[in-house]
């Protein structure tokens, strides 16, 4: 029988389902975009090309698997801190067949080429305006499900998956601000470098709101659950958040340092992207404290070791993101390879590894059976740290070559080095690049094999059962 | 100072004190036992408090 009868976990298991399916996607035509570059006669136009690909794979990455496993826990987690179901598993139900509509559409009309051309606001408004009804169904269910709680105190999860909820809203909202000139075209509401500022107000916040404030929600409800210990300050916990709502907001423009765009505004970037180091590095301490006492866990307990790394990249990439934001750092590594290597330690190393160790500490309880295979969880844990460590590390050195060669100058200030030859120069990095994507792959599918035996046996044991 | 100027350094002088207050209110000891409080109760909510679904709003205590 399942443990947690009284809370409404069918939705739960199928943003699961559904989340992990397009996070399969993501990671598949990650790793065929991968080789498109490291061979361009791969890609086939016109709908198998990077451009066509490319927001693909970012859309089924960000918005499929993060934002479907977010929806997931935030039902989770919620009904659990608040003791109470769902206000509507009926309006659960429907957003779950909208959002999988959603991704399907985005996916099918980002290869048909119709695109806006925003990063991570890629979808037309047709598209676009069914994400806007996805979002205020879920905003509404998770909303009235915490009005209505039976806990008086609001455990910090709670705080990040509201600030969520609303940070989305609003910049979704303002940054899709478009006129339509037909179904499939809309151009932005704002013009040259306002619309640059605005986009990356969203750009940047998207980030924060759907690639940091929800893992932290998730983080901090399933690190005491798999350790069995409380984290270590729930006070330092409100403030960190307190204090990561204040800054974020403002350090979007770090991207339009050297553009057109008023100096105290990039000024004001940088200096409140410094300063996130702070409650950034408050959440890392939190669960760092949170094992004292308990290190030994890493070797016994594989979520822990998944919470734990994944913390890890959390502040690793709190600190490259804020030394970016410095105009220096920032004219040195900008448009190099870099970038992707600090992009994909965050989505392939703090989002996807908090996210792996909540599913398998989820699904197991809510399907009321045991994981199939610990054994297999710890094959997986270490193919997608070294997919990851090889993708990062050689994206890493490629920018910082990259970099030092399209810096060079002769005497004459002159470029000591053309463009072809800082390309040709890459290559070998986009090789392992490519083969680090490989390695990722094999251990999503040993992650997606084993929950599918663990699911699987469950459905068998309840079978097994005399009626 | 132009009325923009003051208007900006006004909001950003009212941010910091709301968040001053936030800081000062959860570091009270007055506070610090309830501001710990959610850290254990959420460790033992694996059962709703009373079955059946929805509930009453705390807040109107």
């Amino acid at each position: 029988m399942n443990q947690q009868e009284g809370y409404a976990d069918d939705v739960v298991k199928g943003f699961i389902t559904w989340s992990m399916v397009w996070g399969l996607v993501a990671v598949l035509v990650g790793v065929l975009i991968s080789f498109q570059i490291a061979f361009p006669q791969l890609n086939l136009p016109p709908y198998l090309t990077y451009g066509r690909l490319r927001p693909i794979h970012t859309n089924a990455g960000i918005f499929g698997w993060g934002i479907g496993s977010f929806m997931a826990f935030f039902y989770y987690i919620t009904q659990r801190l608040t003791r109470t179901g769902i206000w509507s598993p009926g309006l659960a139900r429907v957003q779950l067949w909208l959002f999988n509509l959603a991704i399907a559409l985005a996916a099918v009309t980002l290869a048909l080429g119709m695109n806006r051309s925003k990063e991570y606001a890629e979808l037309e408004w047709p598209v676009a305006s069914l994400v806007v009804v996805v979002w205020v169904i879920f905003a509404i269910n998770i909303v009235m499900t915490i009005v209505k709680r039976r806990e008086e105190q609001m455990y910090i999860s709670l705080w990040y998956i509201l600030a969520t909820l609303v940070g989305v809203a609003v910049l979704y909202l303002v940054n899709n601000a478009s006129i339509p000139v037909s179904l499939t075209k809309s151009y932005s509401a704002y013009a040259g470098a306002n619309d640059a500022n605005v986009q990356w107000w969203y750009g940047h916040n998207a980030v924060a709101m759907v690639l940091t404030t929800p893992p932290l929600a998730i983080f901090y409800y399933f690190l005491p659950k798999a350790t069995g210990v409380p984290i270590y300050s729930h006070r330092m916990g409100v403030i960190a958040f307190w204090s990561l709502i204040f800054m974020y907001l403002w350090t979007g423009a770090h991207h339009l340092l050297w553009a057109p765009v008023p100096d105290w505004v990039q000024t004001l970037a940088m200096a409140f992207s410094v300063m996130l180091i702070a409650p950034s590095w408050a959440a890392v301490f939190n669960g760092y404290f949170s094992m004292n006492g308990q290190w030994h866990q890493m070797r016994e307990n594989y979520l822990v070791k998944f919470l734990i790394f994944g913390i890890t990249f959390y502040g690793a990439q709190t600190l490259q993101g804020p030394s970016q934001s410095i105009r220096t750092f920032s004219a040195f590594i900008h448009f190099t390879d870099w970038v992707p290597g600090h992009v994909h330690m965050g989505t392939l190393g703090w989002v996807s590894l908090v996210l792996f160790a909540a599913i398998y500490y989820t699904l197991p309880r809510i399907y009321g059976t045991e994981i199939y295979s610990i054994r297999l969880a710890n094959v997986h844990f270490w193919l997608v740290l070294t997919g990851q460590l090889m993708f990062s590390i050689s994206m890493w050195i490629a920018g910082v070559q990259q970099a030092a060669m399209l810096n060079a100058t002769n005497p004459d200030g002159s470029l000591h080095y053309s463009f072809m030859e800082t390309m040709i120069e890459i290559y070998p990095y986009w090789h392992i690049r490519a083969l680090g994507g490989v390695v990722y792959l094999a251990g999503l599918c040993v992650f997606l094999y084993n929950i599918w035996k663990t699911v699987a046996g469950a459905k068998t044991q309840g079978a097994a059962q005399p009626a | 100072m132009d009325l923009a100027s003051i208007y900006y350094l006004g909001v950003t002088i009212l941010l910091f004190l709301v968040f001053a207050a936030i800081v000062a209110r959860t570091y009270s000891k007055k506070h610090k036992a309830s501001g710990e409080e959610p850290k254990y109760r959420m460790m033992n909510d694996d059962h709703p408090e009373e079955n059946g679904k929805g509930g009453r709003d705390v807040r109107r205590k």
